[in-house]
């Protein structure tokens, strides 16, 4: 994987974007709006299934407004994410924060396939009687939870606190972070 | 009811809004209270968004050291009269700046960038204004 890294950073346009001069920052905030649009529209839909607020909307309606908005939203938010990963793939796939994220996403995409296979099925069933199983209430508010979790593991990405450049760190940092250290210079450093 | 949760709204949004203008805060990673002055020839230079980085070999008596210096991004640092060309490898300049919060240097020094000074005396700033590093007066659009 991490040859992968460096021959993807090594190609024409993965330097070409993080060379540039507008794109890269047109990338990076139309990265953050998309996630506005997304996680915005997501607190409508998951608030609606916990059943506190909006219950003057049904869960479909609620779904079929507001839905379309929220993939809208998915869709750009992955692609630019994909080209700021593309721009600098080394340094991000040697991130612990990236490293977090992508397993948070993971999850949180388990979680709405079941989500959403479930919803599509009965929601008109929860509609009618209004009466929202406990598991889709959990499923909703696990689903904001992760999302933001996401959202903050994202942000961090920025920092370099366990970035390989920083050393001396533990070696299991640098083995969750698939950093190649070279170990014989930390001899007589306290703690190493 | 609703007027206290908007303060409390306010407040949260006020304490961040510091970092919200910059990439990461200059704080997180370096120290203010400790600057350095280096001089040394360019060894790579690493033309990337969001910071670029500058690698200098510094050579004090028989002691070599790399310095990793962060800057802006290549668009601020083209405005500020700095090119990937203009500071090809090879190329001898003093940079201030300040260091990282760790200072072992393993296995290279980090430090911030505030300027770039060549051999024919030109000085060009190479830093970020707004994100939380000291005003030291090198930035000419500083206020």
């Amino acid at each position: 994987m991490l040859d992968f890294a460096f021959w993807l950073s090594e190609t024409e346009w993965s330097i070409a974007l993080h060379e540039s001069l507008y794109l890269y920052p047109w990338i990076e905030s139309t990265h953050v709006l998309s996630i506005c649009l997304f996680f915005g529209t997501l607190l409508f839909v998951d608030l609606r299934l916990t059943d506190k607020v909006f219950n003057n909307l049904s869960i479909s309606e609620m779904n079929r407004k507001v839905l379309p908005l929220t993939v809208f939203g998915f869709l750009v938010m992955s692609v630019t994410g994909l080209l700021l990963f593309y721009a600098i793939p080394v340094r991000n796939y040697q991130n612990i924060f990236f490293r977090i994220k992508m397993i948070l996403i993971v999850v949180a995409g388990i979680n709405a396939f079941f989500f959403h296979r479930r919803m599509s099925k009965e929601a008109l069933v929860w509609d009618k009687d209004s009466s929202i199983p406990r598991s889709m209430k959990n499923s909703a508010i696990t689903s904001l939870v992760l999302w933001s979790l996401v959202i903050i593991s994202g942000r961090m990405i920025a920092y370099n606190w366990f970035d390989c450049d920083r050393q001396p760190q533990p070696r299991w940092i640098n083995e969750l972070t698939s950093c190649e250290v070279d170990y014989s210079l930390f001899e007589g450093i306290d703690g190493f | 009811m609703r007027n206290i949760l908007g303060y409390i709204v306010f407040l949260i949004l006020f304490a961040f809004s510091h970092t919200i203008n910059s990439h990461h805060a200059f704080t997180a990673e370096f120290d203010a209270n400790a600057p350095i002055n280096i001089t040394g020839k360019v060894v790579k230079v690493e033309w990337i968004n969001p910071h670029a980085w500058v690698h200098v070999e510094v050579q004090i008596e028989s002691k070599t050291t790399i310095w990793m210096i962060e800057g802006g991004t290549p668009n601020t640092l083209i405005r500020n009269g700095l090119t990937k060309n203009s500071i090809k490898p090879g190329t001898l300049i003093n940079v201030r700046g300040y260091q990282s919060k760790g200072k072992l240097c393993l296995p290279r020094c980090i430090a911030n960038g505030r300027d770039i000074t060549f051999p024919d005396g030109r000085k060009v700033f190479m830093g970020s204004s707004g994100t939380g590093a000291p005003r030291d007066g090198s930035d000419p659009k500083e206020r």
